[in-house]
């Protein structure tokens, strides 16, 4: 049965409990850092942070200070753009389960720059040791044992949930309705082609540049669908070249 | 929560050595689940609450206990002996005789409802442990029916005991489980502890670092053992009073398995804490196979 996230962003508290779960589970090393003046650090997705909370400060023409919480990861699309702009068949495979987008070793073979911008979400990085692209991949080995993924189990505030894509999307649709009634331009980003479902109480831009993934402009098709046909011929020809 | 099916499934996908346990009970736990959904629960008024004395420790149930549910039970008994016979071959002929003697009017349904609560029965050819097993799980679903609507009547009311606010019973297995979350209110999401009668599968909050036996909250005497790939599941022992109790965390799972079948795939949990010197609070049905 698919799985699938909602992560209400507003009872997000940016403890970064997410983030620091996310890379205790997996084992990863610390990224040194730069105090940059904001509390969001690193200050982007690496090849060791799969999990980013950033950080969005904004002033109203009223002098109203907000400040907007973005728990980042990869979407894991319904539809994967970057699975399309593989050139390998399984280098990117789909977790018929879960519906988890899972990177494998293979991905060591591919063009960067191809994966990673064929995501509307900027979210695959490459780990220059190993050479392996690499994302968030559903903790598909606690899920698979029925145990919640490293980032929802850490969430001390209830802002995220895991469960049936179905159970999901009706728990997403009951909050927005609650939180519409105080923000009326809350809305879900993207929920009908994603498995991880943001709630947020504003515009997608005060959260994120890549909150969601706009439509690139061509009539009739959406940013992701746009940049995966993008990418068709180079994925064909790259296949041709190395035979 | 999921089902008892996909439970043992799942489970035994990752240890199969727990298929012989899963064979013999995971039938007897999906008759459990089945029954005690179509079972009538408690007919008439509900006894009344004295509020006092039950925030004081006294149990609902009067001393006469559960009702004997005159329409069904003899039907279930003979269903349960069916699934008895796949799941335990050893038995086939006592409960041949048990099912003869039954179709025969040589033991009455009462007879049979009694005898799970401890009442002297007796059947040509059926040892006496086996009739007791026999009533006790063909009680069991009314008992845990009847005892979701008694349970509901003081809910609201403190209760301060260890043992069951319904019936007295000890509790054979805890579960931490989310408290429903309030939309209002940002509120951690850790798990409360509650206590499951091993009698009559009522659930009670209990604290989650003492020991429900003796009251030892003293953290050196509570050993927690635990399997480091699986920390949903645990045994809370107190070495004090060398009892232990099953523990399951739900907080931890993305489906919540239900609590009989969760204690089920614990055996090897349990098998550690009894060569640990520990005794269980209160026993399941398989508790005599392990360890």
């Amino acid at each position: 049965m698919p799985k699938a996230f909602f992560i209400d962003t507003t009872k997000c508290t940016a403890c970064r409990g997410c983030q620091v779960g996310c890379k205790e589970w997996k084992d990863f090393p610390a990224v040194p850092t730069k105090q940059r003046g904001t509390h969001q650090n690193p200050p982007d997705l690496t090849h060791f942070n799969f999990k980013l909370v950033r950080f969005a400060e904004h002033m109203d023409t009223q002098g109203k200070v907000t400040w907007n919480f973005f728990p980042d990861q990869c979407r894991h699309c319904l539809e994967a753009p970057c699975k399309s702009g593989a050139s390998l068949p399984d280098s990117i495979v789909i977790d018929k389960d879960t519906g988890a987008v899972i990177y494998t070793e293979k991905t060591a073979k591919e063009n960067f720059e191809t994966i990673r911008s064929s995501c509307p979400y900027d979210i695959p990085r490459l780990n220059p040791k190993t050479k392996r692209i690499v994302k968030c991949d559903m903790c598909i080995d606690r899920v698979k044992k029925n145990m919640l993924p490293m980032c929802v189990k850490s969430c001390a505030m209830g802002a995220m949930h895991f469960g049936d894509r179905a159970d999901i999307l009706a728990r997403a649709a009951k909050r927005l309705v609650a939180v519409q009634k105080e923000f009326p331009k809350a809305q879900l980003c993207d929920m009908e082609s994603v498995s991880v479902i943001y709630l947020i109480a504003d515009a997608p831009a005060k959260y994120h540049k890549f909150a969601v993934a706009d439509a690139a402009g061509a009539p009739g098709m959406t940013r992701q669908d746009f940049l995966a046909g993008m990418f068709e011929p180079l994925r064909r020809a790259a296949k041709q070249i190395q035979g | 929560m999921e089902t008892i099916e996909v439970t043992l499934a799942r489970e035994l996908g990752m240890n199969p050595a727990l298929g012989p346990l899963a064979a013999a009970f995971g039938p007897v736990l999906i008759f459990r689940d089945m029954r005690r959904q179509s079972a009538p629960g408690w007919q008439g008024p509900l006894p009344p609450v004295d509020a006092e004395s039950f925030s004081g420790g006294r149990p609902l149930l009067p001393e006469a206990g559960f009702q004997y549910p005159a329409e069904g039970f003899q039907e279930a008994a003979l269903a349960l002996i069916r699934v008895l016979r796949n799941s335990f071959p050893g038995l086939a002929g006592e409960l041949a005789a048990l099912e003869a003697a039954m179709a025969g009017g040589r033991i009455a349904p009462d007879t049979l409802w009694a005898a799970a609560f401890g009442r002297d029965a007796a059947v040509e050819g059926v040892e006496p442990r086996t009739l007791a097993f026999v009533a006790a799980e063909a009680a069991r679903p009314f008992v845990a029916r009847q005892a979701e609507d008694l349970l509901a009547a003081a809910r609201e009311l403190p209760w301060p005991g260890s043992v069951c606010p319904v019936c007295g019973g000890a509790p054979h297995m805890s579960v931490l489980r989310k408290i429903g979350a309030g939309e209002d209110f940002i509120t951690a999401h850790g798990g409360k502890r509650f206590l499951r009668c091993s009698c009559c599968a009522a659930e009670w909050t209990h604290k989650r670092v003492s020991c429900p036996t003796c009251g030892c909250e003293e953290p050196d005497e509570l050993v927690v053992l635990r399997d480091p790939e699986r920390p949903f599941e645990r045994v809370d022992a107190c070495k004090r009073c060398k009892r232990y109790l099953l523990c399951l965390d739900s907080a931890e799972l993305v489906s919540v398995p239900p609590a009989d079948a969760a204690a089920l795939v614990m055996a090897p949990l349990e098998a550690k804490a009894v060569a640990r010197g520990f005794r269980p609070l209160a026993t399941h049905v398989w508790s005599g196979l392990v360890g």
